[in-house]
């Protein structure tokens, strides 16, 4: 049989391929575990982070959404956790937003993923971004690129003006789902 | 034999400074430019990206009469492919930090062209003795020369290396150096002082 025939071809590119995807298939098995534990430690990191003082979360379902209940050491709810998503610049953005209901004010968000580019849009994870939303009232944000001067406003990340913004309306969005379902207070 | 293990070396050596990937053949320039911004994100792209190279450049010099030349090229994207996707999940289980920052930059290691060629000039070639020097010589090369430009990039840009802080408060961080404009600035001038050196060994 000639190497090069149309038939040897074929078979070549399909014996490598199922070759690579029972490999893979090994591999993909092997390592979900993994992965999974690691998302899940991550979701809960992201809600002590952004529920401060939170000893014991509880994880409720409210109009078909999850959130996420922190209550102090004498059983009072301090704030409300809620994972909403986005389209970044290069692909989905996973955001952890915790809320202080009594006084209508985001404690901190934490991002969980993101596909943004390193040393740019990846600076969204980085204190200095993040303390743009520290204690902030609820609210419209307008995304700026000198250092803000009114509550509402943050600071963009130079460079990174698409990744800003994207991370500011995913957070509106969760603060609004938020006090959609629990009211925005007392 | 002494003839035949002076070829490894000389093989071995070519990546590292005759034939450098980035700074002698100026390929693979994605990730260079791209991920150097710190010291230690081009050391774990430079690492990933070797191991990629090496594992395809002994499969390919082993399998390498099987494969029609007509669809050689596909073949070895294949191959790559499933050692990239490898690397992928392997980093996101066992390494789930460095795989955050380095994040879309794991998956286009199957476009990266130094591997692609490195198949076509040398592991479709040679014995898989001579393609395993070939992939530790270019891997290692690659890996110094984008960990040298992560260390330089880092100091200017952030006033520190690895993470750790060397230059005081009084240091202003130039932005410029993390974005991709100081990405070209410093691999320019770098390949600059390469060739003045190997000028002057001449």
């Amino acid at each position: 049989m000639e190497k090069n025939s149309t038939k040897n071809l074929i078979l070549t590119l399909a014996t490598i391929g199922i070759v690579s995807a029972l490999i893979l298939t090994f591999v993909y098995e092997w390592t979900t575990p993994y992965i999974q534990a690691n998302q899940a430690e991550t979701q809960r990191l992201a809600i002590s982070e952004v529920l401060p003082g939170a000893e014991e979360v509880e994880e409720v379902e409210k109009n078909g959404q999850i959130f996420f209940e922190g209550f102090d050491a004498d059983g009072n709810r301090i704030g409300v956790a809620y994972q909403n998503s986005g389209g970044g610049y290069n692909g989905m953005i996973d955001v952890m937003v915790g809320v202080n209901l009594d006084n209508q004010e985001i404690y901190k968000f934490s991002v969980l993923n993101h596909e943004e580019t390193p040393g740019l849009g990846a600076r969204i994870t980085e204190a200095e971004f993040k303390s743009n939303f520290e204690n902030k009232v609820f609210g419209e944000y307008n995304v700026i690129k000198t250092p803000p001067s009114k509550e509402t406003e943050v600071q963009a990340i130079a460079g990174a003006t698409i990744s800003s913004v994207s991370v500011t309306r995913i957070i509106e969005e969760a603060v609004s789902t938020i006090t959609d379902v629990y009211g925005g207070g007392n | 034999m002494s003839m035949n293990f002076k070829e490894l070396v000389k093989d071995f050596t070519n990546g590292l400074w005759a034939e450098n990937p980035i700074i002698r053949l100026v390929i693979g320039m994605c990730p260079t430019l791209a991920v150097t911004n710190t010291a230690s994100n081009g050391l774990a792209m430079g690492l990933a990206t070797s191991f990629v190279l090496i594992m395809s450049e002994i499969v390919i010099s082993i399998i390498k009469k099987l494969i029609p030349a007509n669809v050689r090229i596909p073949s070895y994207i294949l191959i790559i492919a499933t050692f990239v996707t490898f690397t992928d999940y392997f980093l996101k289980a066992f390494f789930p930090g460095i795989a955050a920052s380095l994040s879309i930059f794991i998956p286009l290691i199957v476009v990266n062209c130094l591997i692609l060629g490195r198949q076509e000039a040398f592991a479709s070639k040679n014995p898989t003795h001579r393609a395993i020097a070939d992939g530790l010589g270019m891997g290692i090369g690659f890996t110094w020369v984008l960990t040298l430009l992560g260390i330089i990039r880092e100091v200017f840009g952030m006033g520190s290396i690895f993470g750790f802080q060397v230059l005081g408060e009084w240091y202003r961080p130039m932005v410029i150096m993390v974005l991709p404009a100081g990405a070209f600035i410093t691999l320019g001038i770098l390949v600059g002082i390469m060739n003045q050196i190997s000028r002057e060994g001449k």
